[in-house]
């Protein structure tokens, strides 16, 4: 039996917390104090032509110095030092994109379940989009993925677009393939859970790389498990974490930590599990 | 996966992120053409600095390879990304 681990009983106090904690990484991406520290790249998804953004977006750079044929030394380190200190954990509680798809999930729609394949389609766009595009054809291509990000469309075009309509200027509209993207995302976050996470994030599909080698990881102890199944339903993105505690496509967000007996707790490389038989598995 | 072979790989892979950071940050830099007052100059620009001005197409790269600024030296950076 696993005794519950200092990160474990940590995540027991702060999971109710979990929304109020992305609203406060809120302040740190949105620079409420009007900082642009463009210079440094943040390890989340928020597109830096966004009116308040502190911070450039990897994916973003990736891309630009793809474009450029540059080695992104600054945005790659990051990742790699980020992805190994906390996997997906990131997603789930301080990106802010992920952060308003949760909001948007909180409207009394029905939810649809997207099939478990879908989580793939993450390489797809990083590998396509992010990297060989950009490489390639450069960032004048249309599937150059600034070109298509939702979140660039949101977070930048929109806001521009108003502020030149304030300004009586005329306005420069975002291509029709960015405009549609945003229109489906806006539409499907509030019938699929993080539709972007799971189905397109490229960040997210480099960070859940590291979701199995993370120095914070999802413990699950074969001993306290009941086998009652109640964390098929905890997790609303249709993954068994009895089965794949650190699946690729588990955004982390901990809820299947709330099963009764004990059985899933967040669990650190650090800690050594305390075992009679040490049946834990940190897979 | 047992714990120290976990420990292992994490301690490598913080490693290596450190390392491409410090890299970035301290010593890599790019050769950017320029223009000055009409004339071509070139310029060495630290990751960093190319990073703010990569989230600006205030860079681009040509047919020919090379790394353009897309302002002249002394004006201003363009405001907004061009995607």
């Amino acid at each position: 039996m696993v005794d519950k681990n200092k990160a474990g009983k940590l995540t027991s106090k702060i999971i109710g917390w979990r929304i109020w904690i992305q609203a406060a990484f809120l302040i740190v991406w949105l620079g409420p104090a009007g900082l642009r520290l463009h210079t440094v790249c943040s390890p989340v998804f928020h597109c830096y032509a966004c009116p308040l953004a502190t911070f450039a977006c990897p994916i973003g750079v990736i891309a630009q110095f793809g474009a450029l044929h540059v080695f992104p030394f600054i945005a790659v380190g990051l990742l790699i030092a980020v992805g190994a200190l906390f996997g997906t954990l990131i997603c789930g509680w301080a990106c802010p994109f992920g952060f308003l798809q949760d909001l948007a999930a909180k409207v009394p729609t029905p939810k649809f379940d997207l099939p478990k394949v879908t989580g793939y389609l993450r390489y797809v766009v990083l590998i396509g989009t992010v990297l060989a595009v950009p490489y390639f054809f450069g960032e004048e291509h249309p599937l150059f993925v600034c070109r298509v990000c939702p979140a660039g469309a949101l977070e930048a075009a929109v806001p521009t677009m108003a502020g030149q309509a304030i300004a009586g200027e005329d306005i420069v509209w975002p291509s029709v393939i960015k405009l549609t993207i945003l229109a489906l995302f806006l539409i499907a976050i509030f019938f699929i859970r993080r539709p972007w996470c799971r189905l397109l994030c490229p960040l997210g599909a480099i960070f859940s790389l590291f979701n199995r080698v993370s120095a914070f990881f999802l413990r699950f102890d074969t001993d306290e498990c009941t086998h009652c199944e109640r964390c098929h339903k905890l997790c609303e993105y249709g993954i068994e974490p009895e089965k794949t505690p650190n699946d690729l496509r588990c955004i982390r967000c901990l809820e299947c930590t709330k099963c009764s007996p004990d059985a899933l707790n967040l669990g650190s490389i650090f800690e050594q599990a305390k075992s009679d038989g040490d049946k834990s598995v940190n897979i | 996966m047992n714990s120290n072979t976990k420990i292992l790989i994490f301690g490598l892979l913080v490693l290596l992120g450190a390392a491409l950071l410090v890299y970035g940050v301290l010593f890599h830099s790019t050769t950017v053409s320029a223009q000055q007052e009409g004339k071509p100059v070139l310029l060495a620009k630290s990751e960093p600095a190319l990073m703010k001005d990569a989230s600006v197409s205030g860079v681009k790269r040509d047919e020919s390879g090379k790394i353009k600024q897309t302002y002249e030296v002394g004006e201003k950076a363009p405001e907004a990304c061009s995607t």
